[in-house]
């Protein structure tokens, strides 16, 4: 049965109950111990019972050469009067290891040359020692029909996963309904499935065939095809387990796929994606993408055109408008004239894109031109203060390499009449926990009526300039910069209004407003001021403060004119950036009086 | 001779890694490592569960790391693999951030040994840890919260 007849029998026993002797009613076998080169077993004890129903059982200990512990098998046979022909009912079946119970009934009709058989499993469970690959309460039940044919083992088979969940990681399975089908044969350790189907329960159906060697267990060929995947049941079943470090990790699917793979020699030949009415939407809410339809092809040697539209999704909540995207793709290598991705009322326009997949990381250069986007629009995207203007820019290079995004060429932004300028633009992990930035930004000629209107700070009247050189991002908020900003140069209306100066002194620190409190000048409701400016070189969350001039005991900040002439100074030398940002959400919140008080 | 150079060595890389442990602020704050703290904080909370059961333990060179799987419901061994992966991806994250943040990048792997230290002691009793070649209960009376 189990052992071939090369065993080597080390001890054994035969008892015949045999009283009186020439009515033999059972036969009773014990072994001691009994070993070939794969399996070992002892302590066997074979029954055989000559009722008006015979059956044989039997209860061994087993294990592989290898291993130290012992498992226990048992089985009951009902012996059929035609052995040879006839169905054996199996009952009793148990296979029980450490952390392993596989309780089984079996039905096994011999065939000429094979068998069939019906295993049924009636609640197993097992576990490898970590619990990284387990199953429990498993029922289910495998029809398996074997041929032999000279050197080939022809077998039919049928797995129907009844109930039980398992967790084989990283995937998990909490139910059964699940069906896999197989036909093939086995000659010199080389399976082939002519024809198998997988069958997952609200997943879909997948249909494949191939060879695979079974000692390598290289995939010789393969060619599997699942027409119609649902995504909302197969993302968190299949693909989620798999796609831990990516940024697809927590998205919500759903939609249909179609995938098609063929594999020659363990390599991916050709692949087919198609998706259809697809919609992602990532649960930290940094992209999404609604009603996307894509036809991507894939060859080994082939060149193929991919396609991917959506209708409309958001990132990083900027939203995106309906897009349509078409690429050239040979191997490991991607090419595309020209996309356009719509962006609020204006469009970031690609060109000359191409990218290679290298060392399994991707590499990217294109053009990009972004068409006037409204600020207003986009602001109130970003959840800023409305600003008005229009956002454009024009980058001759950008590349992205090994997570960083670096830019080549300028931004510009029309924003408060005047021009913002972002140049050396460089991304880290945009994506990611903690998004990195960094770049140079020129401000010239802002108009500071508008300015402070939209940031509610008092009223100023003027033009402003600055330059923020060496400026670096962590999670979009400043590091380390040089910022200078300052009255512009040339002719125009210079006025201050008391609120402004009260707010910019409550910049400087409580008491320093103090002064202009006291004095006579609470009673104006504005001043003509020559130059305003203020600095701050930020390193290790301390900005280091400035002002248009240096005086004796701190910086002036605010240069009056006329009379009546008002100076705004600065005390504080070095401020925290966190307080200074407190400061400045203050007065814009409107809270000046509580600190100047 | 020999052994005398090597106690030697030894002597000195102690004091030096003491001396990095105690001149890098382990406290510093930027937004990365606010970030970072920010996500570790809200991935504590399920996290816990799996220290008190023994699930999860800590390992000696400051990161975490599955102890048994089969103290966990079948269904929830997936999510705890992604949850302690997740948890070290942040904890490295956050070595290298505090190293960059005291300007000495070099500093990560003795400001990681001192984290080790530091998230054993402040571990709740009843938790695993890594010490020598296998895991430790710490000794101690149970109690509640947070660590």
């Amino acid at each position: 049965m189990l052992f071939s007849l090369r065993c080597l029998v080390a001890f054994a026993v035969l008892q015949l109950f045999t009283v009186p002797s020439f009515a033999v009613s059972q036969i009773n076998i014990e072994i001691g111990a009994l070993s070939n080169d794969s399996i070992e077993a002892r302590n066997a004890d074979i029954q055989l019972n000559l009722k008006a129903t015979p059956t044989i059982a039997f209860k061994t200990a087993l294990k592989q050469p290898a291993d130290k512990a012992w498992s226990q098998a048992q089985l009951r046979c009902q012996v059929p009067a035609l052995w040879l022909q006839e169905t054996w009912s199996c009952s009793d079946g148990k296979f029980t290891a450490a952390r392993m119970s596989l309780p089984f009934v079996l039905d096994i009709t011999p065939q000429p040359k094979g068998f069939v058989a019906n295993l049924n499993l009636q609640g197993a469970s097992f576990s490898d020692e970590a619990g990284l690959h387990a199953a429990e309460k498993l029922k289910g039940y495998l029809t398996i029909a074997v041929r032999q044919d000279g050197d080939t083992l022809h077998f039919n088979s049928a797995l129907n996963w009844q109930s039980g969940e398992m967790f084989w990681q990283p995937l998990y399975i909490a139910n059964g309904g699940h069906e896999l089908q197989a036909n093939g044969n086995l000659r010199s350790d080389i399976l082939t499935l002519d024809t198998a189907t997988l069958k997952l329960d609200k997943v879909g159906d997948l249909h494949f065939n191939g060879q695979v060697d079974t000692k390598t267990l290289k995939i010789q060929k393969l060619s599997a095809d699942l027409p119609n995947l649902n995504l909302a049941e197969a993302y968190p079943l299949l693909f989620k387990p798999f796609l831990g470090k990516t940024l697809l990790n927590n998205a919500e699917l759903n939609g249909k796929a179609a995938l098609n793979v063929s594999m020659v020699d363990a390599q991916v030949k050709a692949f087919k994606v198609n998706l259809k009415d697809v919609n992602v939407d990532d649960k930290n809410h940094k992209f999404a993408f609604y009603d996307v339809n894509a036809d991507m092809p894939w060859g080994y040697d082939d060149e193929t055109k991919v396609h991917i539209s959506y209708q409309h999704g958001q990132l990083l909540n900027m939203p995106l408008g309906r897009a349509s995207i078409s690429a050239q793709v040979n191997r490991y290598s991607l090419v595309a004239p020209e996309i356009t991705l719509p962006i609020l009322d204006g469009a970031l326009k690609l060109s000359d894109i191409s990218a290679a997949r290298i060392n399994d990381s991707w590499h990217w250069h294109l053009r990009a031109a972004l068409t006037p986007v409204s600020m207003p629009d986009a602001t109130r995207a970003f959840k800023l203060p409305i600003m008005q203007g229009k956002a454009a820019a024009e980058i001759p290079l950008v590349t992205y390499s090994g997570g960083i995004l670096t830019t080549d060429g300028a931004m510009a932004l029309n924003v408060f009449e005047g021009q913002v300028k972002v140049t050396q633009l460089t991304m880290i992990n945009p994506l990611g926990k903690t998004p990195k930035l960094s770049a140079d930004l020129t401000l010239r000629n802002l108009d500071l009526g508008s300015l402070t209107r939209t940031f509610s700070f008092g009223a100023i009247e003027g033009k402003l300039d600055g330059d923020v050189q060496d400026l670096e991002m962590v999670n979009w908020l400043p590091v380390k910069m040089d910022a200078s900003l300052h009255s512009s140069p040339g002719k125009y209306t210079k006025k201050i209004s008391q609120r402004a100066v009260e707010n910019i002194t409550a910049l400087g620190g409580a008491g320093a407003a103090a002064a202009v409190q006291r004095s006579f000048l609470r009673f104006f409701e504005q001043f003509n001021y020559a130059k305003m400016g203020l600095s701050c070189k930020l390193r290790n969350d301390v900005c280091e403060m400035n002002g248009i001039e240096s005086k004796q005991r701190g910086y002036v900040i605010v240069k009056g004119s006329g009379i009546p002439a008002i100076t705004v100074m600065g005390y504080n030398q070095n401020v925290s950036w966190g307080e200074l940002i407190g400061r400045i959400k203050r007065v814009i919140d409107g809270n000046t009086k509580a600190i100047v008080k | 001779m020999k052994k005398l150079l090597s106690g030697f060595v030894m002597i000195v890389s102690m004091f030096v890694a003491n001396w990095v442990a105690a001149a890098a602020d382990l406290e510093v704050n930027t937004p990365a490592i606010a970030a970072l703290k920010a996500s570790m904080q809200v991935r504590h909370g399920q996290l816990s569960t799996f220290y008190n059961s023994g699930a999860v333990g800590l390992t000696k060179d400051a990161f975490i790391a599955v102890k048994d799987a089969t103290a966990v419901p079948l269904k929830d061994r997936g999510g705890l693999n992604s949850l302690v992966s997740a948890e070290n991806a942040d904890r490295a994250n956050l070595y290298k951030e505090i190293a960059t943040a005291n300007g000495h990048p070099e500093w990560q792997a003795d400001i990681q040994s001192t984290f080790a230290s530091r998230w054993i002691d402040k571990a709740q009793a009843g938790w695993f840890y890594q010490s020598g070649g296998g895991w430790v209960k710490k000794w101690g009376l149970p109690q509640n919260g947070g660590q």
